[in-house]
């Protein structure tokens, strides 16, 4: 377990519903500080919403967001607090940033609304630099378009670091940079953690991502966690039917059989009864599990991952002690 | 290679923007023969879309186009307009990107489907279009009835199956597919692919692919080119190029999307530093060296040219 560390977040069986759709349905994840959460699944998983929550942009319909420890939002209530400790980055540097702002007044921005005194180009020049912005000065005058893909990202991050987070959630943030830029950002991401003990909770479906950044994963399904635990075993000995078919797509995991799912990510609005997952679920088609274990997947809800949790998963299979690496061993 | 169904040869294309001249293909050279799969990996602005639109001349009037393109034995830089009418849809057809714009937002899919097929009569009337749309709608995995909506009703990946159908119309020989899975999901992207293969099997088809990562072209395609600043800087087998890069620039893209279960990049995100260079303004000799982790003096004199590095292969650097 969390060995006396307090988490930095904590979201506790959120809710978050747009009328008959449940984009997110009783998502429970505690992030601590100094590390990177990896949350991981398909368009339509949620993710978004999910984090979007947490920064206080989208209202819970209910459940609990604590962060840093105190205060969070109550059931239902927006936060309308502008809350600095609580940093975005967003998965499009162009269209995050200004055209008509110089990077200064980009990165100072954050700081005025804060209504921070003094000092401010001694702390936009540390935050540039910080991102790799050097020499910090040089940048100061320039617009958005004047610098590249990669640097615009920097820049992104610069605007977010100055206001000394102890959380950057982070949507897709390579998702469209190229090839050989994006290994340079997610190694500022990885160094900033490292450095100054701040955590990242990563929004992705790049699994090649979360294998060069984070600590863990948290899998995320219809709305709900259903697979977390450390990165190796998720990534190396995933246990989750979903989690498995996700790796196995991987075009660089090309050992693993692949297990491409038919159809998309069911409408939010029509949550299959019993596991979510069962309607598209390998394992169960492939007609291997007991007949105790797979009459429950369409009737019983195996239920969310806990808060708490370090290693679990949401599935008969794996919670009814069947063993399923046996079961993944066995032909089909 | 007599049996190539494209054959380009020292192709340069330069656009005229502004007054200024901007070569976005520079003397490049490729085959691939008939049934082949071919995949063309770089960065944004390498000119790998502009190589693509070329093969069927779809590129902006003014652009400065020289070299030779053949197609299925067809001149295609030479042809006139009713010649190239006859080589597009059916010689060779693009999948688009599945973005929405690739569509027309007030035709139905099945409309848009039907429209190659009347324009190249290869059906007798309005009822075997129909007949062949549905056809063409179950063959890429949709229902019948999907012919009937609208694009922005369907979703990201469903929109990449209409694109793909819209592509067979014809029946081409040549299946050129500019980042068909970039905006998709990593499920939506292993079913568009999978699609790809099975019908590149069953109907013999020829495939140039493109996007900027390796490891999905690598998965993809029997071979491998990599484009910089508008020249080819590597050539060979797909996985050998993938594994064993003789470019330092393919190592590095190669590099980006790690290998799950590898400790060598676990926690240690390997990338290039600095940027593309801009077309138009390309560091002399070597263009790779502002950026190479290997340059030094013998890579500043002239621009290295493509020479052997292996069986099949070929690669543009000192070091080869």
């Amino acid at each position: 377990m969390r060995a006396g560390v307090t988490p930095l977040v904590e979201v506790e069986d959120l809710h978050v519903h747009f009328g008959a759709a449940r984009a997110v349905d009783g998502a429970s994840v505690h992030v601590l500080p100094g590390e990177v959460l990896a949350l991981v699944g398909e368009s339509g998983s949620g993710k978004t919403t999910l984090i979007r929550a947490i920064q206080g942009l989208q209202k819970p319909t209910s459940g609990t967001i604590r962060v840093d420890g105190a205060g969070g939002s109550s059931p239902g209530k927006v936060q309308t607090i502008f809350n600095p400790s609580v940093q975005m980055v967003f998965q499009d540097p162009t269209g995050a940033l200004n055209p008509r702002q110089t990077i200064y007044e980009i990165v100072a921005e954050g700081l005025r609304i804060k209504g921070e005194a003094g000092g401010e180009a001694e702390q936009v020049w540390a935050a540039l630099s910080r991102a790799g912005l050097r020499p910090p000065e040089r940048f100061f005058p320039m617009y958005p378009h004047e610098v590249s893909g990669g640097q615009r990202q920097r820049v992104v991050i610069a605007g977010a670091m100055v206001m000394e987070p102890r959380l950057l959630l982070a949507d897709e943030p390579v998702a469209s940079l190229d090839a050989s830029i994006r290994g340079e950002i997610l190694a500022l991401m990885r160094r900033l953690v490292d450095e100054t003990g701040l955590a990242i909770l990563v929004v992705t479906h790049d699994l090649g991502l979360a294998w060069n950044i984070a600590d863990r994963v948290a899998v995320m399904y219809l709305g709900r966690i259903v697979e977390t635990g450390p990165t190796e075993q998720i990534l190396e000995d995933p246990r989750h039917p979903y989690t498995r078919a996700l790796l196995s797509v991987v075009p660089e995991t090309r050992e693993m059989e692949q297990q491409i799912l038919t159809g998309e990510i069911p409408d939010p609005a029509r949550i299959p009864p019993g596991c979510r997952f069962h309607p598209r679920c390998p394992l169960l088609q492939s007609g291997i599990l007991p007949e105790t274990i797979s009459s429950r997947c369409p009737t019983d809800d195996p239920g969310p991952t806990p808060l708490e949790a370090v290693s679990a998963a949401a599935c008969w299979a794996v919670t009814s002690g069947a063993g399923p690496s046996a079961l993944w061993a066995s032909p089909g | 290679m007599s049996d190539s169904l494209l054959s380009i040869r020292d192709l340069s294309i330069t656009y005229h923007t502004q007054g200024r001249a901007v070569p976005a293909v520079r003397r490049v050279s490729l085959d691939i023969e008939k049934g082949g799969s071919l995949g063309l990996a770089g960065e944004s602005g390498c000119g790998k879309s502009t190589l693509a639109n070329s093969i069927l001349r779809l590129l902006p009037a003014g652009t400065e186009v020289t070299g030779h393109i053949t197609l299925d034995g067809k001149d295609v830089l030479g042809l006139t307009p009713g010649g190239l009418r006859a080589v597009r849809w059916t010689a060779g057809a693009i999948v688009f990107q599945g973005a929405l714009h690739a569509l027309n937002p007030v035709q139905t899919v099945g409309d848009q489907i039907a429209e190659p097929m009347s324009l190249h009569r290869t059906v007798a009337d309005d009822d075997a279009a129909k007949v062949r749309v549905v056809e063409l709608l179950r063959r890429v995995g949709l229902p019948a009835a999907r012919a009937e909506s609208f694009p922005h009703e369907l979703s990201g990946g469903q929109r990449q199956r209409v694109l793909i159908a819209m592509a067979l119309a014809c029946d081409p020989q040549l299946l050129i597919a500019d980042e068909p899975t970039t905006a998709l999901d990593l499920m939506v992207q292993a079913q568009v692919l999978a699609l790809l293969e099975d019908l590149k099997e069953e109907r013999d088809l020829t495939l140039l692919f493109i996007t900027h990562d390796l490891s999905v072209l690598t998965y993809a395609c029997e071979r491998l080119a990599v484009m910089y600043a508008g020249r080819i800087v590597e050539e060979g087998p797909a996985w050998e190029v993938f594994e064993n890069g003789s470019h330092p620039y393919t190592r590095a893209l190669a590099a980006a999307f790690p290998t799950i279960g590898d400790e060598g990049s676990r926690m240690a995100p390997s990338g290039l530093g600095g940027d593309p260079p801009t077309p138009g303004d390309l560091p002399g000799g070597c263009p790779f060296h502002p950026r190479c982790p290997l340059a030094h003096d013998a890579c500043l004199p002239a621009e290295p040219e493509l020479r052997v590095s292996g069986e099949a292969r070929r690669a543009a650097c000192v070091l080869v």
